[in-house]
């Protein structure tokens, strides 16, 4: 599994300018993440045991991993609009 | 190779290249990067390699262009969340997709297939050139 993405990059050129530019530090919300996530599997922890000894398969705490593996394959996500005015680029790394 | 592709997208951006030209140079950057030293350059050992990325490309005849690279990874990881869908909606999902004619059981998707699936769309390749003169292009790389 791959780690969560750092950062979001927005850009916007007008004109061959660039007027608006952004670099979200996304590793700033890692703690806050992995609290939740704490929490969250905590909680999806004693649901499966409950539901292992009710006899049913117990899924949320992979459910939850696999959330996880999700967004850390969103690293390298490249988006670039153009127009004839302006292009907006947003990438994920 | 950092250098090089804040390059290329610095030139997208200043408008010195088109986004058809930086995806085309962010391809090659990326098949140079990913050959092993020791590897031979022809295209038969770089069409072997494992696909990275899911890429669209939209050039409108107008000059709006859009160009979106996605992770395989994400598809692979998405897919697999599928597993988890509850029986119930998955039946009314497959459904939902026969009656809009896509025949696709979900609930037989397994990961072996899933691998052979990306493994498959390394061949793969969309190219749509409407009568307006825009162009889609869907590839993986």
């Amino acid at each position: 599994m791959r780690v969560p993405p750092y950062a979001v990059a927005v850009r916007i050129v007008e004109q061959e300018r660039t007027k608006f530019r952004i670099w979200f530090p996304l590793f700033l919300l890692w703690p806050l993440l992995l609290v939740f996530l704490l929490l969250t599997l905590i909680a999806t922890l004693i649901v499966d045991i409950a539901r292992l000894i009710a006899g049913r398969r117990r899924t949320y705490t992979r459910l939850v991993v696999e959330c996880l593996g999700v967004v850390g394959e969103t690293r390298g996500t490249e988006v670039f609009i153009e127009d004839k005015e302006r292009t907006v680029a947003v990438t994920v790394r | 190779m950092g250098q090089e592709r804040e390059r290329i997208l610095d030139l997208l951006v200043s408008g010195k290249i088109t986004a058809e030209e930086a995806g085309r140079l962010l391809d090659a950057l990326e098949s140079r990067s990913s050959q092993p030293v020791t590897a031979a350059t022809s295209p038969e050992v770089r069409s072997t390699e494992t696909p990275k990325y899911i890429y669209v490309k939209v050039l409108s005849a107008k000059g709006d262009n859009v160009n979106v690279k996605v992770p395989l990874g994400l598809v692979r990881a998405g897919l697999k969340l599928t597993s988890f869908i509850p029986q119930p909606a998955m039946e009314q999902i497959n459904k939902s997709m026969g009656d809009h004619g896509m025949s696709v059981d979900l609930l037989n998707f397994k990961a072996e297939d899933l691998e052979e699936l990306i493994e498959a769309l390394r061949e793969m390749e969309v190219n749509v050139d409407a009568v307006n003169g825009d162009n889609v292009r869907v590839y993986c790389a």
